[in-house]
């Protein structure tokens, strides 16, 4: 077996730049929502996730 | 190829996300219901005021009535996460319920970890592949999980806080300097580069977590130790899985791109 070249995600650095920011923009608004934002409705069905994961909450 | 590398993300994160459900309803979950017993019993240990003050503006009030009539048949209780409260009660999305709500969260949130995991791979332009997928999900773990706990150790209800907006904060902030310490420390060669890592995974800790004033909880100290292990030990399992299924489906689908 080849070692392996672990040297190619197959994309160009703008496409990656580009991709680096849309997952951490998507992410980082997934996570907000389901374990930091203060609304009681999020809060209450995220309940058990958001201790269980150790988000910081009420 | 933008695409099908954040749709892998996605894929990889959504089925963490089931994963994590099943281990959080086995040890995790009995956990919480026991410790609301005892923050039921003594509302006087209920956290600060002022959070709760933020809480109440919620637009939605109690479920519909097809919500009630659907919970009602549920077998699961739904979350009234803090009994003393009833009036203000947000109540959970769409009258689901508790059981749906927790797997809801974990489907958005592990989404949500799987995008930042892809996101912080191509930042650091170090791909995530089958081979070290789990080492990959061990440093996420890391980052986001244990060493923010060393200051804020994850909390049963009822457990006394410092103010929610601080803790936010201070955790937040920890997280992206533990990721930054972690990036400098594992994938840079340099000593100098492991060195500044090293400081700036202590720093936040160096500064200190907020803390509450009165420590005191009418939740048993043994109930909290257990429940820490049992969140830390749900969530490394949980980012391994992550990271292995992330891994395999770039090496699956986007390689021979």
């Amino acid at each position: 077996m080849a070692t392996t070249t672990v040297s190619s995600i197959p994309l160009s650095l703008n496409d990656r730049i580009t991709t680096a920011i849309l997952a951490l923009l998507i992410g980082g608004f997934l996570v907000f929502g389901a374990g930091l934002a203060n609304s009681a409705v999020l809060h209450d069905t995220a309940h058990d996730v958001r201790h269980s994961y150790g988000f910081p909450c009420h | 190829m933008i695409v099908k590398t954040l749709l892998a993300a996605l894929v990889a994160g959504l089925i963490a996300g089931v994963f994590m459900t099943a281990a959080q309803e086995l040890r995790v979950v009995p956990l919480i219901l026991h410790a609301e017993e005892y923050e039921v019993k003594e509302p006087a240990a209920e956290p600060p005021a002022a959070t709760e003050g933020q809480q109440q503006h919620s637009s939605l009030t109690h479920s519909s009535v097809i919500g009630e009539m659907l919970s009602a048949l549920s077998p699961v209780t739904p979350a009234y996460a803090h009994e003393g409260e009833h009036e203000d009660e947000g109540g959970i999305m769409f009258g689901m319920s508790r059981f749906s709500g927790t797997l809801l969260a974990n489907l958005v949130a592990g989404a949500g970890f799987g995008l930042l995991l892809a996101g912080a791979s191509l930042v650091f332009n170090y791909p995530v592949t089958l081979r070290n997928g789990a080492l990959w999900g061990a440093c996420g773990w890391l980052a986001i999980h244990l060493l923010p706990a060393i200051g804020l150790p994850p909390e049963l209800p009822g457990f006394p806080a410092a103010d929610l907006h601080d803790r936010q904060i201070w955790w937040i902030a920890t997280i992206v300097l533990s990721v930054a310490g972690l990036y400098l420390v594992v994938l840079r060669g340099e000593i100098i580069a492991k060195i500044i890592g090293l400081v700036l995974i202590a720093a936040p800790h160096a500064y200190g977590a907020p803390q509450p004033s009165d420590i005191s909880s009418p939740v048993p100290a043994v109930l909290g130790a257990e429940f820490a292990v049992a969140a830390l030990a749900t969530t490394l399992a949980f980012w391994i899985v992550l990271g292995v299924i992330s891994g395999y489906l770039n090496d699956r689908f986007l390689k021979s791109a």
